[in-house]
């Protein structure tokens, strides 16, 4: 059988008219047919390029040549130049993006997590094995210094000062991974869990050994089983070949590893909390200080690194710190998982460079959103972030950026909102997610964050007065002074960052009585487009109060008065013949 | 296994590079199963044993195409290396029987991002 020497994938990328990927298709394989080359190049049609919106794509490979905006003439001119004489059509050219960059995903999806030769094949465990024998703990802690390593939790303070912190003299310290992720829509450490779990473990050794600890926990949410089974796959494993117990892997240095189950509780990612919930207590926070660097699990020094912080490490050792250092920014270095969700083409994690901007997230790597309407907002940091409005899409993300704006990277999630998303709505929900899962323990929290959700669920139903913003306010700045913990210090962001873009939308909810993006429904009023109506009689099915009369054959009213706006008769009708106002 | 001593750390470093055997990889992390990838991992199983193709089958996590799920990753010696998305039980039989035993890339399934 004949193998080809080329291959030419094609896509169609203009969404808005018809798909001429195959024409394309057929019109590549006649040409190559007339001069005799359909035996050497082979044309694929793909389903996605990766380019959105720039006519006909064609990728050259091998030399991963990339023609965008190929016109029919184009056709004979690049199997003349670029498939027959190897030259690029420099006017045709794109330049791959490659935008992403992979360190913390760098085996995710090409090494069987399962398997722990496949790791040490991409490099795994040689970043530890040059610790162990030719670095002090000093040097490690300043390893750490020049790579400017920060905490990916949330917070993002830096490692090597949490480390440094931890190296009094004890006679027991222990290291702690924080898997305990609980962020709507966010899943970075499940990857990471799920798809390099050992980059985790050999983190969290080359930690241990930095600080002198000689025992390790994994705190993981029960809700990732699968995590939970290849971290507990790969600890056996490590332990079988001599990475973890005692004297690993021939050297003086022992650690042991254990793997604990979170219930769940959205608080017990909060370091302190966390620790009690390992020790088998209320998983409620206490007030810091003392940092569990001094005082932490039974007592004894303690580092809490998160999944993807100690997922980096492996990396640090093995390329070295300054090596790391080189991507990012003067404040922020290395690279921070996203995983972008909500109104996106492409969701899914994306890893970038620090210091990418936020538009080429959303339109270059994630293909813009998926309703083709502009992009309003991006919500970042889940609950205890903010919402970041469209005109600062061109800020850089880097921890400082983005906490002048109102929000923070957080964890790394990310939801895109179009024109159909309501903010007070959006605000309501991270709000409310915040008052379920707070523990109760100090009163800011407990009972700022209710009366706040009060407030807006009041605005959301036509009931606000203009007084509600300076309230909403003040409630908000008394939570963040006055909370015990980070949750409750950062539940109101949300809220906070929507009332100070979109104080204009907030106005329309209280003032007018009107949702812009008619999305709280009961600000809505519904009526029936009789030139549309097909007399189902759907919308009478569907409406619980009674509020739709008519009949099949005269047509079908609904009764303002006896209408409780809850929008069923809008989601049934199939041929769109209820407005909502 | 026994304890792996340093030597031995590099030993299987460097024996695992320059390994250019071919390969499938399935997407199999939460988002990968979700979306199906258990039936299709089992479905690229059955067709190679029955077509008496011998080649390395492997569970992989999650590369970040969540969208795309479940991902079948195919190496095939001559073949450019392609991720196809959206794989169901009928896209991987026909993954079997034309990129691995026909040495033809399939035609609408591929996900090529990134450059």
């Amino acid at each position: 059988m004949a193998l080809y020497t080329k291959t030419i994938l094609l896509k169609d990328t203009n969404l808005s008219q018809e798909d001429r990927t195959r024409d394309f298709y057929t019109h590549f394989l006649q040409k190559l047919t007339e001069l005799n080359l359909s035996e050497l190049v082979q044309v694929v049609r793909a389903s996605d390029v990766g380019i959105y919106n720039q006519g006909v794509v064609i990728k050259i490979i091998p030399g991963n040549i990339i023609y965008a905006n190929v016109k029919d003439s184009d056709i004979a001119r690049i199997i003349d130049t670029t498939i027959k004489e190897g030259k690029v059509l420099t006017d045709l050219q794109v330049k791959p993006r490659g935008k992403q960059l992979r360190v913390v995903l760098r085996n995710c999806g090409s090494i069987d997590p399962e398997n722990i030769r496949d790791y040490i094949g991409v490099g795994g465990y040689l970043g530890l094995k040059k610790v162990l024998f030719e670095m002090t703990p000093d040097k490690v802690i300043e390893e750490m210094k020049k790579s400017g390593l920060r905490g990916r939790g949330g917070a993002g303070f830096p490692t090597w000062m949490k480390w440094k912190f931890a190296r009094g003299p004890a006679a027991e310290k222990y290291v702690i991974c924080n898997g305990d992720e609980g962020d709507p829509g966010a899943y970075m450490d499940r990857s990471v869990l799920e798809g390099d779990p050992h980059s985790v473990i050999e983190g969290m050794i080359i930690a241990a050994f930095a600080i002198g600890a000689t025992k390790g926990y994994f705190y993981i949410r029960a809700e990732y089983p699968l995590a939970v089974e290849r971290i507990q796959k790969a600890i056996a494993d490590a332990r079988d070949c001599g990475l973890l117990g005692e004297n690993i892997l021939g050297s003086n240095f022992s650690l042991d590893v254990e793997v604990r189950l979170g219930a769940g509780a959205f608080v017990c990612g909060e370091e302190t909390a966390l620790i009690a919930s390992i020790e088998g207590r209320r998983g409620t926070p206490r007030p810091r200080p003392p940092y569990p660097s001094v005082k932490g699990l039974w007592g004894k020094p303690t580092v809490i690194n998160n999944v993807e912080t100690l997922a980096n490490i492996p990396y640090i050792f093995l390329k070295g710190g300054e090596e790391f250092a080189k991507v990012g920014t003067a404040t922020a270095k290395g690279t921070k998982v996203f995983a972008v969700t909500g109104k996106v083409r492409n969701s899914g994690l994306v890893e970038v460079p620090m210091g990418i901007t936020l538009r080429e997230i959303v339109y270059d790597i994630c293909g813009g959103t998926s309703s083709g309407k502009p992009v309003k907002a991006v919500q970042t940091g889940g609950p205890s972030g903010g919402v970041i409005p469209a005109e600062y899409l061109d800020t850089p993300i880097e921890y400082d950026t983005l906490a002048k704006l109102g929000s923070i990277i957080g964890s790394g999630g990310m939801i895109i909102m179009d024109d159909d998303d309501c903010l007070v709505d959006i605000a309501k929900f991270y709000l409310g997610f915040c008052v379920e899962e707070s523990c109760g323990k100090c009163s800011p929290c407990r009972i700022g964050g209710t009366q706040m959700l009060r407030i807006l669920e009041r605005i959301t139903e036509g009931k606000g007065k203009i007084e509600d913003l300076d309230m909403l306010k003040r409630i908000a700045v008394a939570m963040q002074k006055a909370s015990l913990c980070g949750l409750g210090q950062t539940a109101a962001n949300p809220v906070l960052s929507t009332v100070r873009y979109f104080e204009a939308e907030y106005k329309e909810h209280i003032l007018n009585k009107k949702c812009p993006s008619k999305k709280c429904s009961q600000l809505a009023s519904y009526t029936i487009m009789q030139e549309r109506c097909k007399k189902c009689g759907l919308c009478q099915k569907y409406c619980a109060a009674g509020a739709v009369s008519g009949s099949r054959e005269e047509g079908y009213t609904i009764k303002q008065d006896k209408c409780v706006k809850c929008g069923q008769c809008f989601e049934a009708c199939k041929f769109k013949a209820i407005t909502r106002e | 296994m026994d304890k792996l001593t340093p030597q031995e750390l590099d030993k299987i470093n460097s024996g695992a590079k320059g390994s250019a055997s071919d390969w499938i990889k399935v997407g199999m992390s939460t988002c990968g199963i979700a979306a199906g990838a258990d039936e299709v991992h089992q479905t690229l199983k059955d067709e190679t044993k029955k077509r008496n193709v011998a080649i390395d089958i492997k569970k992989c996590g999650c590369v970040g195409m969540c969208y795309a799920e479940p991902l079948v990753e195919v190496k095939i010696d001559g073949l450019p290396p392609v991720t196809y998305g959206r794989v169901t039980k009928e896209i991987a039989m026909k993954i079997v029987e034309k990129h691995v035993c026909g040495k033809m890339l399939v035609n609408d399934y591929i996900f090529e991002l990134e450059g």
